[in-house]
């Protein structure tokens, strides 16, 4: 897809923010910084807050709400966020701001993103898109675990247990969310939990196969994968408390 | 009542006694539900009703306006049960940490309401059993015939207390604190829920601490020093208290803030007057502490001035002063967010 026009430069305060919406809809935050621009989501990734009501001092982003931190270069998070923002990459021509067409799934991906481009283009290319309705079953407990799928849109729940006595356990609703990470562990041969769609949903999937043989031409991309998946599953180990 | 939760991390089951509002009953159970103020204010405990049916126990919380009723969205804080019902929390829920103070409603006895000035109010709440809690933490208190509870920060601190002190400050059409103010009497029986909040001191930190007080924000506080100094923590590092009223008449615990310093000399206290400048005399009295005229924030900004290395941060009070108090640490200070503690429940 062509760029999108933003804004205008004037429109953004010297070192300020300006929530704006972009040609075809998408909102984004614009933080001018030092003479340059930055954009992202609109809102904070912990709650609906408009994060153009943040603090900010023309190097850190401050959401208001709870005090979650950004560097507004590169959208990493500082201090006490949990989460980067998503960044839209822009560009000025005279004293108009432009965006470029929409990243993918995997190119914001909890595991994949800011991997070189080369590597995150070779695991797209394994990429198949796939869209489900709501109630889909994707996989059920003891099928084969060979794909990996990163959420693009919509919602899908998990649940332990079979049948009557399955049990929800969580579920995902944000772009480059991603779930099946039994296909790119060592033993793991098949589904502990089920993954169901719970709306009208579409997915990256990708053989694990074919993602570990990209990340083992690229070591770097590889072990920054492997301590996001550790990190992944230490978050869910840490849920498993009583109650 | 069956309560399930579908977190995005998990699920949980607990159960709920009737009348007992969800984000309560989990929270005593040893579920870490997303809260903040705990009544009906911040919207931060939002969920999702997925089966079942709940009652709405204040429908005109404020909160109400981050949820959409139509889509089946509710407060935690405010649903109560009506059988066995399944909500949708679209946040990351874990299990209290052991070791954290438990979380539980029970029955208190109202003691010795006092007037410090003439709209803040001391009082304690006394419990046939210790209840635990962490300096600055807050406990949500229902008087008898008023709807809701409201949240109040414990003035002191003590291992096993069965006595809270707390202050109020009299706001018009404020439930608890009208009720406190008028026909509320020694003895008179109370609800009370918690320990809740995470703008907690516990020993072991190796900051300087600087702590941003408006009016009864002073509350927990008060707490967090006496803690703090019980502790030793002021025998190798430094402190600051800012304390913000609008003139020296509004001001209070300043003999309690007096012997503070005198067990802890590297403990600077400064009483902040926004509206009248400083009055010698009456400051006078009180050569333990400093009175400077200002906000409570540009008080603070002066006295903190090139210090901000290894500092926490402890930040309470009313919206506006808490907003100021945060920008100057944040935007000035470039103290991280980690490093700042308050809770939102004004």
């Amino acid at each position: 897809m062509a760029k999108r026009f933003v804004c205008r430069v004037a429109d953004v305060p010297q070192n300020g923010l300006k929530e704006v919406e972009a040609e075809g809809g998408l909102k984004m935050l614009v933080a001018s910084a030092a003479g340059e621009f930055f954009g992202y989501q609109a809102q904070c990734p912990h709650q609906d807050v408009s994060l153009c009501e943040g603090l900010y001092d023309g190097a850190v982003l401050t959401c208001h709400m709870h005090l979650w931190q950004w560097d507004i270069r590169t959208g990493a998070p500082m201090g006490i966020a949990e989460a980067p923002l998503q960044s839209f990459p822009l560009t000025v021509e005279g004293d108009a701001i432009y965006t470029g067409p929409q990243p993918s799934a995997i190119d914001v991906g909890e595991l994949f993103r800011g991997l070189p481009a080369a590597t995150l283009a070779q695991l797209s290319s394994h990429a198949a898109s796939e869209s489900h309705p709501a109630g889909a079953v994707l996989y059920k407990p003891g099928d084969p675990s060979d794909d990996i799928y990163v959420l693009d849109a919509g919602r899908v729940e998990f649940s332990i247990g079979r049948g009557e006595g399955a049990a929800p356990d969580g579920f995902m609703l944000k772009k480059g969310e991603t779930f099946g990470w039994a296909a790119l562990l060592e033993g793991h041969p098949q589904r502990i939990a089920g993954a169901r769609c719970l709306e009208n949903s579409t997915l990256l999937r990708i053989s694990g196969k074919a993602a570990l043989g990209v990340l083992e031409n690229d070591p770097a991309a590889g072990f920054t994968v492997m301590r996001r998946l550790s990190g992944l599953i230490a978050r869910y180990l840490a849920s498993r408390g009583s109650g | 009542m069956r309560i399930r939760i579908n977190a995005r991390n998990r699920g949980f089951q607990y159960e709920a006694a009737p009348g007992e509002t969800v984000l309560y009953a989990g929270l005593a159970t040893g579920i870490e539900l997303p809260y903040e103020c705990a009544t009906g204010t911040c919207g931060t405990c939002k969920a999702k009703l997925i089966e079942g049916s709940v009652r709405d126990a204040w429908p005109e919380a404020p909160g109400r306006k981050f949820v959409k009723s139509a889509q089946g969205e509710c407060l935690l804080c405010q649903c109560v049960a009506e059988g066995d019902v399944t909500l949708e929390v679209a946040k990351f829920v874990q299990s209290t940490e052991p070791g954290a103070c438990p979380v539980a409603a029970g029955a208190g006895v109202l003691r010795r309401p006092k007037l410090l000035t003439h709209d803040v109010m001391a009082f304690d709440v006394e419990f046939e059993q210790a209840r635990d809690f962490e300096a600055g933490q807050f406990m949500v208190l229902a008087a008898p015939g008023v709807p809701g509870y409201r949240a109040y920060s414990m003035v002191n601190y003590e291992r096993a207390p069965r006595r809270l002190a707390f202050v109020a400050k009299k706001k018009p059409g404020g439930g608890f604190s009208e009720w406190l103010f008028g026909e509320a009497s020694d003895g008179a029986a109370l609800r009370v829920f918690g320990p809740l909040g995470k703008a907690t001191f516990r020993p072991g930190i190796t900051n300087n601490l600087a702590c941003i007080a408006g009016g009864s924000g002073i509350a927990g506080m008060m707490s967090i020093l006496e803690r703090a100094v019980g502790e030793g923590h002021f025998e190798s590092h430094d402190g600051w208290l800012f304390f913000g009223v609008r003139r020296l008449a509004d001001a209070f615990f300043l003999e309690e803030l007096t012997a503070l310093r005198e067990r802890a000399p590297r403990l600077a206290i400064t009483v902040a007057l926004s509206d009248e400048p400083v009055p010698a005399e009456e400051a006078g009295r009180w050569p333990q502490l400093a009175f400077e005229q200002g906000f409570v924030h540009e008080v603070a900004r002066r006295a903190l001035q090139g210090r901000y290395q290894n500092i926490r941060a402890y930040v309470a009070g009313p919206p506006p002063a808490v907003d100021a108090a945060l920008r100057l640490l944040l935007l000035e200070g470039k103290l991280t967010a980690d490093h700042i503690r308050y809770d939102k429940f004004s």
